[in-house]
């Protein structure tokens, strides 16, 4: 048993979007904020209350709001952050599919937006309407573009369709 | 917003976990989290130690038992409502899963973690005292069996004492049972406003027998008694499910809040309790 007091560090290790990361950190410090520190900026505090889901990463293949973890909980974990989905200049087809139909306007949620959605889309690679409404329904977009995104969902679905095991490999 | 200062323990067994807790006094475990760390961030609790259960396998499981269904306490909203055990066994309780909060709260929170925080307007509870579950404690004595119904005492308030943890949820199983879980919620993943569980054996045209608990209508769940005795032996008919959402609304006895006024919710009750049987009846 480990045992650390309230003004300890606690050593962690992170494996975020394939880089390893090691970091020193207090036990009551959030998740979000330590992915910030390390240069994940994609990663963004919303409401800080669990509601929006801005600050959504991949947690060991799951979908997580990063404001409601404690870092320390996170040791050694994996960790998927906006910031892994393109590769080698490439957008990740659910990138390019809200970009093809313009599913963002300001740009605040789409991190978030576009992680659920990943997670989403490993679960269910042909979802309906609904469903994918039902699958973001703990991301808030408050230019209430939600039309858009879930346009941009579906064809996200037709193109991870055709490849799925290279497209759906990332978490 | 930051969470207050505590400690941090990473334990290795059951044993290790059930003396921290019994020894340190504000010690709480730390399971999925998901109502834990909000209200540390809204400092309404400061406890000394966050001791980090989820790491501990034989709190991770679900048995197919003969006459009954065990959920270890670190099952996940996500895992309850996926699991094909509790699928074909207690469908009620998936239901309910899938209306708890949202898909990313889902992947982290517990049904131990709700069952122990007792939130007045969780989704469970309904479920739970419908079914006659039995929460199964663990402290460094063993274990002692408490029937959900008396599990619940107040609002955030349990049967459990210091050093004990809840290791498991038993359910019998009720296979001759229709089922509906209704949630009425005014923004998508929300707490219930009225949250209705209900359970309906047929025999023939008549209902045999029925069960119907409420949640988020007053400190804890309850069952609605009196239209369940309204309805045993009975015909179904539009009549008699208003009579018995009547009945169901007699008994509740909500708070007045930002979801709603007292009257309201009380309506809401009659309304939701009618629809939860109605839809029942049609499956």
């Amino acid at each position: 048993m480990k045992v650390y007091t309230q003004n300890d560090k606690v050593k962690i290790k992170l494996k975020v979007n394939g880089e390893e990361q090691e970091v020193e950190v207090e036990p009551r410090r959030l998740l979000v904020h330590v992915l910030r520190d390390l240069g994940y900026t994609g990663v963004h505090v919303g409401c800080d209350t669990s509601n929006c889901g801005a600050c959504t990463v991949i947690l060991n293949g799951k979908s997580v709001k990063s404001c409601t973890l404690l870092a320390v909980e996170a040791d050694g974990s994996e960790i998927l952050t906006i910031e892994g989905m393109a590769k080698d200049g490439k957008l990740h087809p659910i990138q390019e599919a809200f970009w093809e139909k313009h599913g963002l306007q300001c740009g605040y949620c789409t991190p978030g937006m576009i992680l659920q959605a990943y997670w989403f889309l490993k679960h269910n690679q042909n979802p309906t309407e609904q469903e994918i409404r039902e699958g973001i329904s703990g991301n808030l977009c408050r230019c209430t573009g939600y039309q858009n995104i879930v346009e941009a969902i579906k064809l996200a679905a037709e193109k991870i369709r055709q490849n799925p095991q290279e497209y759906l490999r990332l978490a | 917003m930051y969470p207050p200062k505590f400690g941090y323990v990473i334990p290795e067994s059951m044993d290790e976990v059930l003396e921290f807790l019994e020894k340190e006094q504000d010690a709480r475990p730390l399971a999925g989290g998901h109502s834990l760390i909000p209200m540390l961030k809204l400092r309404i609790i400061r406890p000394s130690y966050l001791v980090n259960i989820r790491g501990l396998k034989e709190l991770h499981f679900v048995n197919d038992g003969k006459d009954t269904v065990s959920i270890g306490a670190l099952v996940t909203h996500f895992e309850l409502n996926t699991n094909d055990i509790i699928n074909k066994n207690v469908p009620l309780l998936s239901e309910a899963a899938s209306v708890v909060a949202d898909p990313q709260v889902r992947n982290m929170g517990t049904i131990g973690g709700v069952v122990s925080n007792s939130d007045p307007a969780a989704d469970y509870p309904a479920s739970l005292i419908a079914l006659d579950a039995i929460v199964r404690i663990r402290n460094r004595g063993g274990v002692r069996d408490v029937p959900f119904s008396s599990f619940q005492k107040d609002v955030f308030t349990t049967d459990l004492k210091q050093g004990e943890l809840v290791q498991e949820i038993v359910i019998p199983k009720l296979p001759a049972y229709k089922y509906r879980y209704r949630k009425l919620e005014r923004r998508a993943g929300d707490y219930a406003i009225v949250g209705v569980a209900v359970l309906i054996k047929m025999n023939g045209e008549e209902i045999e027998d029925v069960r119907i608990g409420l949640t988020s209508v007053g400190p804890k769940a309850i069952r609605a008694k009196e239209a369940e005795e309204l309805l045993k032996g009975n015909k179904p008919s539009d009549e008699l499910l208003d009579k018995a959402g009547e009945e169901a609304m007699k008994v509740s006895n909500p708070t007045a809040d930002i979801r709603g006024s007292v009257e309201y919710k009380k309506k809401m009750v009659k309304v939701m309790t009618k629809r939860a049987l109605k839809e029942a009846l049609e499956r």
